[in-house]
């Protein structure tokens, strides 16, 4: 087939979202007088659900006429927190939602306060969240590479991908000093000042990495078990996947041509060059194919980002916003009163609500701040990717195998985390 | 009391060895509890991507016999219990607990797991000790598998120097 | 884009880069397929419940971290105590919708919102976009929001047995009161 004549084909014809429950799949009431249906809970423990999900899956022999998703399992009230503590302190929390690619979830929060603020980070800030951000996006889709390929039996893929996961975890503690949840964003750009001999580390890293992403490639792309329990199975079409919210890899390889950091550029997304890549068969291995080409595609973003590295100062110079540096607190008294509100009060975001979304390693991760005025939140709200694409799981789960749930679950890359907050 | 660091622990108990009692089998069965802990999947959170690591050929949990990550708690001995449990997950963490079998150790990793950790909510459990008696506290948020693997060979020397597991010493928290 | 013709429409403001379209709660339905079939808003990204209990109660110093500084021709803008403007109704229900077009290179997006009461319910949109099934089963959960013509409204989140709704603004945050810190 042509590209024109694969873009125009439709993976299927007409709507597989269940009604009138869109995110369950029900027994067909014939099947269940006749046939006999297995009710199996695949519990809030189990490998291969990726963290805290529950499936109440009822089987008829092998194959699934039934699902629904239980969540709620890691609920961790992040939202209620947040309200608690001020805008400074409340940055800490956004990391743990998704775990996976932490520093994306930080930038959204941090983007949103800035936009009620109206400041502008210096260009030496928005290029390092960049590289960081893009560094994130590797370490998330490592582990969704490792953890899948684990539970489809591709067992050694575990190992190698945790080796380039420490790679990058080392990356993120020569910058910040710690390997997770590195909190290294703040209001008005990064929180200290880039150390020596972190360009030099990445691109090494960066130099190294796509030759080991052909590597995996190599491993699986041409294994007829993996090519079998991949190819055709969790098939989404474009028009379920945007009435389902679906956004990310699972949109884009459903054939829709949609990724925030080219529609909407933030940071300096709109000054690197980097290619979408797009598939149009809406199966597992084309979600496998979007994410395999995006590690390279964030490769060459990485490196764009340390050729393009401009110099300067890394926070805005806004002593109401960021505090003041060290050495100045001995001599300066309004260096020593801004420190002073800044730690024991914080800064004040005016009023107002804003929206802002940024492309996470799963999709659209948006964050909603509502400000009264005052030092803290009134209302965050996380827009979280992996609770929209679990809504998925009843249109792409209908009529597979079980093996064939543990494959869909790992390509909708869900992060417990991410959908309970 | 004398610095911390491997080994000390052993030291400072093996004058205690009269006092419980233990014999040649028992030091023999001790070291092989000890030295094949297998650990039972139960990642919930963050700290879950960290144990994960350990598995990893950097950290290398397999020098210490504890690779063998059983997905059924009925074959496991230790649960490192790596993360966030919010109340929603605490009646199936309990589950899984009494479905493992004697004798079972529980490792509660990172702060969330020790104390509730940043979350000091309606939402969270605030230590997995009030509902599993719990033997090791790793700190950290999360912890760095290093400390995880301390974590795992502290409760090593206290197996091998005879420290009954936590729930014969001790029940849960109030 | 011209948000005039929407059916129910309350007030348009553009605000910071972002429209904000508020309709009668009661026409919720109506104006979401004219959004979604007129204005080409097929992508719901997120539902999201406000509660402004205790909004206009304590004051605000207007004095706020701001590369502009301090202007001291506008009131509130250098250090007096402030309220902030009073919201119409206790609940806001915010639409985030977008225009999701394959190969598009701008995002048109808006907030469409409806304010209610304690009490009073709010159409469901499951209908017009499938993905708001569970941001809506979210929102009663943890707001305590009944929308009425959802297929499943139940609890998500929390127990299913739990009491109360932990995201309003009278519900305690709850966990321990730390040692020594004056909060127990």
């Amino acid at each position: 087939m042509t590209l024109a004549a694969r873009k125009q084909a439709p993976i299927y014809t007409g709507t597989r979202i269940p009604s009138p429950i869109p995110s369950v799949l029900q027994v067909d009431p014939v099947l269940r007088e006749e046939g006999d249906i297995l009710e199996v809970n695949f519990g809030p423990n189990h490998p291969s659900t990726h963290g805290v999900l529950r499936l109440i899956v009822e089987l008829n022999g092998e194959r699934v006429e039934g699902v629904e998703a239980v969540i709620g399992y890691l609920h961790t009230g992040f939202e209620k927190n947040m309200e608690q503590k001020t805008w400074w302190k409340a940055i800490t929390y956004p990391e743990r939602i998704d775990y996976l690619s932490f520093q994306i979830n930080e930038l959204a929060f941090v983007l949103a306060i800035e936009k009620l603020l109206g400041v502008e980070p210096p260009p030496k800030a928005t290029w390092m969240r960049t590289l960081l951000c893009e560094l994130s996006r590797i370490h998330s889709h490592l582990i969704w590479l490792g953890t899948g390929a684990l539970e489809l039996g591709a067992i050694s893929l575990l190992w190698y991908c945790f080796r380039e996961r420490d790679a990058v975890l080392d990356l993120f503690e020569l910058v910040t000093g710690v390997r997770m949840h590195t909190r290294y964003f703040q209001a008005g750009g990064l929180a200290e000042d880039i150390p020596p001999g972190f360009f030099m580390e990445c691109r090494k890293f960066a130099d190294v990495f796509p030759g080991r992403v052909d590597e995996y490639e190599a491993l699986l792309d041409r294994q007829a078990i993996w090519l079998e329990r991949t190819k055709g199975i969790g098939l989404l079409s474009a028009e379920d996947a945007i009435a389902l919210g679906q956004s990310g890899p699972v949109l884009r390889a459903s054939g829709v041509d949609w990724d925030l950091r080219k529609v909407q550029p933030y940071l300096a997304y709109d000054q690197v060059d980097f290619h979408v890549p797009v598939y149009f068969n809406g199966d597992v291995y084309d979600r496998y194919k979007v994410r395999m080409d995006e590690m390279r595609e964030s490769t060459r973003i990485v490196q764009q980002c340390l050729d393009g590295m401009p110099e300067g100062p890394w926070t805005v110079d806004d002593r109401k916003i960021v505090l003041p540096p060290r050495h100045e607190l001995h001599t300066s008294m309004e260096s020593l009163i801004h420190h002073f509100k800044l730690v024991t009060e914080g800064y004040r975001v005016p009023a107002g609500e804003v929206y802002v979304a940024v492309e996470s390693a799963r999709g659209e991760l948006g964050c909603y701040v509502v400000s009264d005025g005052g030092s803290k939140p009134w209302r965050v709200k996380f827009r979280a990717p992996s609770f929209v694409a679990l809504e998925a799981t009843a249109t792409t789960v209908a009529g597979s195998l079980v093996a064939d749930l543990i494959a869909i679950l790992g390509s909708l890359d869900t992060v417990m985390g991410d959908c309970d907050r | 009391m004398r610095k911390k660091g491997p080994g000390i622990f052993e030291q400072e108990l093996g004058d205690l060895e009269s006092k419980i009692g233990l014999t040649t089998v028992g030091k023999a069965v001790a070291w092989a509890q000890g030295h094949s802990i297998w650990p039972d999947t139960f990642g919930l959170a963050c700290c879950a991507m960290e144990m994960i690591a350990i598995v990893g050929a950097r950290y290398d949990v397999a020098r210490f016999g504890a690779e063998v990550f059983r997905s059924s708690p009925r074959q496991a001995d230790l649960m490192i219990v790596s993360g966030r449990v919010s109340h929603k997950m605490a009646a199936p963490l309990r589950q899984i607990y009494d479905q493992m079998l004697e004798p079972k150790w529980v490792i509660a990793m990172g702060a969330c797991a020790s104390s509730g950790g940043m979350f000091s909510n309606y939402a969270v459990l605030q230590g997995v000790d009030k509902v599993v008696p719990v033997d090791v506290h790793v700190p950290g948020c999360p912890p760095r598998p290093e400390a995880l693997l301390e974590g795992i060979v502290r409760l090593q020397e206290k197996i091998l120097a005879g420290v009954p597991p936590a729930y014969e010493i001790r029940g849960v928290a109030s | 884009m011209n948000f005039a013709d929407v059916p129910r429409l309350t007030s348009v403001t553009e605000e910071r880069g972002e429209t904000t379209v508020v309709v009668e709660t009661a026409g919720l339905r109506e104006a979401s397929e004219y959004l979604r079939d007129e204005s080409g808003f097929n992508f719901l990204a997120d539902i999201t419940a406000t509660d402004y209990l205790g909004w206009n109660e304590r004051t605000v110093a207007g004095y706020w971290g701001h590369r502009g500084g301090r202007d001291i021709n506008r009131p509130g803008s250098w250090g007096l105590a402030k309220k902030p403007e009073p919201k119409p109704k206790r609940f806001s229900v915010s639409y985030h919708l977008v225009s999701v077009v394959s190969g598009a290179r701008r995002a048109t997006r808006v907030r469409l919102q409806v304010w209610c009461d304690e009490g009073e319910s709010v159409p469901s949109v499951v209908s017009v976009w499938p993905t708001a099934d569970w941001h809506e089963r979210e929102a009663y959960d943890l707001m305590g929001i009944e929308f009425e013509g959802h297929p499943n409204l139940k609890r998500i989140l929390m127990d299913d047995d739990w009491q109360g709704h932990p995201l309003r603004k009278d519900y305690p945050i709850g966990g321990e009161p730390v040692r020594f810190s004056g909060a127990e």
